[in-house]
């Protein structure tokens, strides 16, 4: 009996080990103050990109959350030479997550651990929800536990000021393997710096243009926009005031009148004209040219006057001329909750390369258009990938050889659907792009053009205290969205008040 | 008696003697309680002492947590609570919140419970189902799904108060006024546990107390407050601390529908959220464990104090006390 006991008492322990390490008991549920059964993810509003693209806009996080995050993937090594130098890949805080690209992804990790025996790639790709939680957090611990990656990326500046002060410094490690970054483009090079530091190598671009909706012109019986830089727009210069006469008169109610129309009834909108998808106020900003809101001399907040007039503009469309959807609008269901463009209700975005990944290509009739002139110059704003290497990472020359390979390589460019830097490389990737479209043929030379004007300063440059003062930006224009009655001077003025307070916040380096 | 005896007796006095049996008790109850004891120690207390600690540093996340990357700030961190300018006001938000869900998580419920124990209701075992159901769905998905309903152009809430002649409905989650009523009732949606718990504790009332009071003359109001309230007290009660820690980390939903920064202005930012974004947004850990620390410690004394006030107004049938 005692020995029945014994056995029967270590069975029962040992289940209750295992129950105890397995989570927390459901014994107590939360009554109606909230429904039970917590997510445990961090995720977010249906207005941002899910992670199929390689930048998480700046600002608030917006993805469509999903209750459960595929599980990460890893590889262990197949293909290494065995004195193979082990240097971890981690894809998480951009692109490349998604199910659709990990076969590429491990197929081109295989094959490059074939190719060479120096470095062996071990990846680890952590589901990318959008909303900076899951894989940003998975980063997290991975370092505050000593096991940082060596490689992190795709990652633009959004994902990189999550870890302000993470990355290695990439100008010694070139110089010492011999890599010569005087062949790129000065300008890449600095848009590729955080806080004056370079971290990474110029891999992939995302400038940005007008994406139109053939079918709605078509039905407006208007003619499309213009897809050279100088072009007119039926007989008028392609400037601010022509755009926005074309993005009312595509801006009709439930009845049938356009914004133009004194019986035009902006309470039953049913398609819009224009939409500045997926950025936030320092994107909308950039409309009437680069800048940042922050004088590095002094250390003080000061909103450029560009942006005034960018957010005065910008208000005016959404509440007064109504060509351009408010918050309840983009997140309604007729608008796709926030995804606007394919919708099939909204005649023009202004959005970068990466939102093909965004909608059925093939599905839409659509095309891409330049940017007009405002203010007398035009500003297409950019984004822009790169792989970065961790400074705690223990194999920073190895990890730096890997990176310079990665960076040039055509294929990784495709897999990722950024502009690679290296011009050579452009007819493969718009190749594929254009594959992707069919049948509809795409004028992807607006693209390349679009380059030429790029927002400088960039609209993701650094600012003190990045992650806040991206959070503040971020909240800014989702006030601009909701609120129909809002004191636009008093508004910025508060805005740059509490954008001081985040860079006096800012931690010394 | 022999001097042994007497040696012995003086001996077993002094050191009461624990019986094998007694031991062996002891020694099997303790075996049962370690892995709890292992549990709460290395996934509660220890985390618990853990914070504590980083918030008096400036650890960021950015780097391996290890001596030399961060440094001691002293009480910096608990100094910023009273100066950076969300944290006192969303605990405002979560204060109103707690002020109309608690109530309403408390009065629906118990309208629901009564109504489906009733015995005129017919099918009160599918109502039973019906009012539980929501209760299962993941909070992500109900916050995703409100937030549709609930939207102030195509949801089908506003569509049905206009239908019935209300020509401007609110505009929910856009409008700061109306955000923070407008998660209350998401909250609602998710009675179903609350009204089950309710339910067992109606139906454990003894019917000779109703019997009793229907000869004395009493009415059904009489008896609804003067019978069923007192007897389900302690399930009441139970509700309302749940509801109270519940409500001190509502976090998701807030989340999900008003981001990181508690969209509309700052309407929906809870105090979980300013936690949440500051620790895994802008990386300031020590900052955030003060926050976390804050938490902690108010929804401890909430509790405390209902404890210490509520245990007067609970009646315990079988004469517990507090």
């Amino acid at each position: 009996m005692r020995k029945l006991m014994l056995i029967l008492s270590t069975l029962v322990i040992a289940s209750m080990i295992l129950t105890a390490c397995g989570g927390q008991p459901a014994a107590t549920q939360p009554p109606a103050t909230e429904a039970p059964a917590q997510a445990t993810e961090a995720p977010a509003e249906a207005t941002e990109p899910p992670a199929e693209a390689t930048e998480a806009p700046a600002g608030e996080p917006t993805a469509v959350p999903s209750p459960t995050n595929p599980p990460p993937v890893t590889t262990g090594g197949e293909g290494c030479d065995p004195a193979a130098t082990q240097i971890t890949w981690y894809i998480g805080l951009g692109a490349g997550s998604n199910a659709d690209v990990i076969p590429a992804e491990k197929a081109w990790v295989e094959n490059y651990n074939k190719s060479q025996k120096d470095a062996c790639i071990l990846l680890n790709i952590v589901y990318n929800d959008g909303g900076g939680g899951n894989s940003y957090n998975a980063l997290r611990a991975l370092i505050a536990g000593g096991n940082a990656p060596d490689i992190v990326g795709p990652v633009g500046k959004a994902g990189r000021a999550s870890f302000q002060g993470a990355w290695a410094d990439v100008t010694p490690l070139a110089e010492a393997a011999g890599f010569d970054l005087s062949a790129y483009d000065p300008a890449l090079l600095e848009f590729t710096k955080d806080e004056g530091v370079l971290v990474g190598i110029p891999f992939a671009l995302f400038p940005s243009f007008i994406f139109y909706n053939k079918k709605l012109f078509d039905e407006a019986q208007l003619p499309y926009p213009p897809h050279t830089v100088g072009e007119q727009y039926d007989g008028k210069p392609w400037n601010l005031e022509t755009f926005q006469d074309l993005a009312m008169k595509l801006t009709v109610d439930a009845n049938g009148n356009d914004a133009t129309s004194p019986d035009f009834d902006p309470a039953n909108i049913t398609q819009f004209g224009f939409f500045e998808q997926w950025t936030d106020a320092r994107g909308i900003g950039s409309l009437f040219g680069g800048g940042i809101p922050y004088d590095e001399a002094t250390g003080k907040a000061v909103i450029p006057d560009t942006y005034v007039q960018a957010w005065k503009w910008y208000y005016d469309g959404v509440w007064t001329h109504h060509f351009m959807p408010n918050a309840d609008y983009q997140n309604s269901d007729q608008f796709n909750k926030g995804n606007v463009f394919p919708s099939g209700n909204l005649a023009m975005a202004h959005v970068h390369t990466w939102y093909t990944c965004c909608f059925d290509n093939s599905a839409m009739s659509w095309d891409i258009a330049v940017m007009p002139e405002i203010n007398g110059q035009i500003t297409a704003k950019l984004h822009g990938d790169t792989f970065a290497i961790l400074e705690d990472s223990k194999n920073k020359d190895i990890a730096f050889k890997v990176l310079s390979d990665m960076v040039v390589d055509p294929e990784l460019a495709v897999i990722y659907g950024g502009m690679p830097a290296v011009v050579a490389d452009r007819p493969d990737f718009f190749a594929a792009k254009s594959e992707a479209a069919a049948p509809n043929e795409i004028d992807w030379s607006v693209a390349e053009e679009m380059l030429k004007y790029p927002d400088l300063p960039n609209h993701e440059a650094w600012l003190p205290n990045l992650a806040e003062a991206n959070s503040l930006l971020g909240a800014f224009r989702t006030t601009m969205d909701q609120t129909p009655d809002l004191n636009l001077d008093e508004a910025i003025a508060q805005l740059q008040s509490d954008l001081q307070a985040a860079y006096d916040a800012a931690p010394t380096p | 008696m022999s001097t042994a005896t007497r040696a012995a007796v003086a001996s077993s006095s002094s050191h009461p003697r624990i019986s094998a049996h007694t031991r062996r008790q002891w020694t099997y109850g303790f075996l049962f309680l370690l892995p709890w004891l292992v549990g709460f120690f290395a996934f509660q207390l220890l985390p618990i002492l853990f914070t504590f600690f980083l918030s008096f540093t400036d650890y960021t996340g950015a780097a391996e947590f290890k001596l030399g990357n961060f440094n001691f700030v002293g009480l910096d961190n608990y100094r910023k609570l009273f100066v950076e300018p969300d944290a006192l006001p969303s605990m405002g938000v979560t204060l109103k919140f707690a002020l109309i869900g608690i109530p309403l998580g408390l009065v629906v419920p118990l309208f629901l419970a009564v109504l489906v124990n009733s015995r005129r209701l017919m099918a009160s075992n599918l109502f039973r189902t019906l009012f539980y159901l929501p209760t299962v769905i993941p909070v992500v998905a109900g916050a995703i799904i409100f937030n549709g309903v609930m939207n102030a152009q195509s949801g089908w809430l506003n569509l049905l108060l206009q239908a019935i002649g209300i020509e401007n409905p609110p505009r929910w989650f856009s409008d700061p006024l109306w955000a923070g009523f407008a998660l209350n009732l998401l909250a609602i949606w998710g009675v179903g546990n609350a009204m089950v718990i309710l339910l067992a504790g109606l139906q454990s009332v003894p019917t000779e107390l109703y019997e009793a009071a229907t000869v004395d003359g009493a009415g059904p109001i009489t008896k609804f407050f003067y019978i069923t309230i007192p007897m389900i007290s302690p399930v009441i009660f139970y509700n309302v601390t749940i509801g109270v820690i519940v409500a001190f980390q509502y976090f998701v939903p807030a989340l999900l529908i008003g981001s990181y920064n508690g969209n509309p202005q700052g309407a929906l930012l809870f105090f979980p959220t300013v936690f949440y974004r500051e620790g895994f947004v802008y990386s300031q850990m020590g900052y955030a464990s003060v926050l976390a620390m804050v938490i902690f410690l108010v929804t401890m004394a909430a509790t405390g104090l209902l404890f210490f006030f509520g245990q007067r107004l609970v009646y315990y049938a079988s004469g517990e006390t507090s």
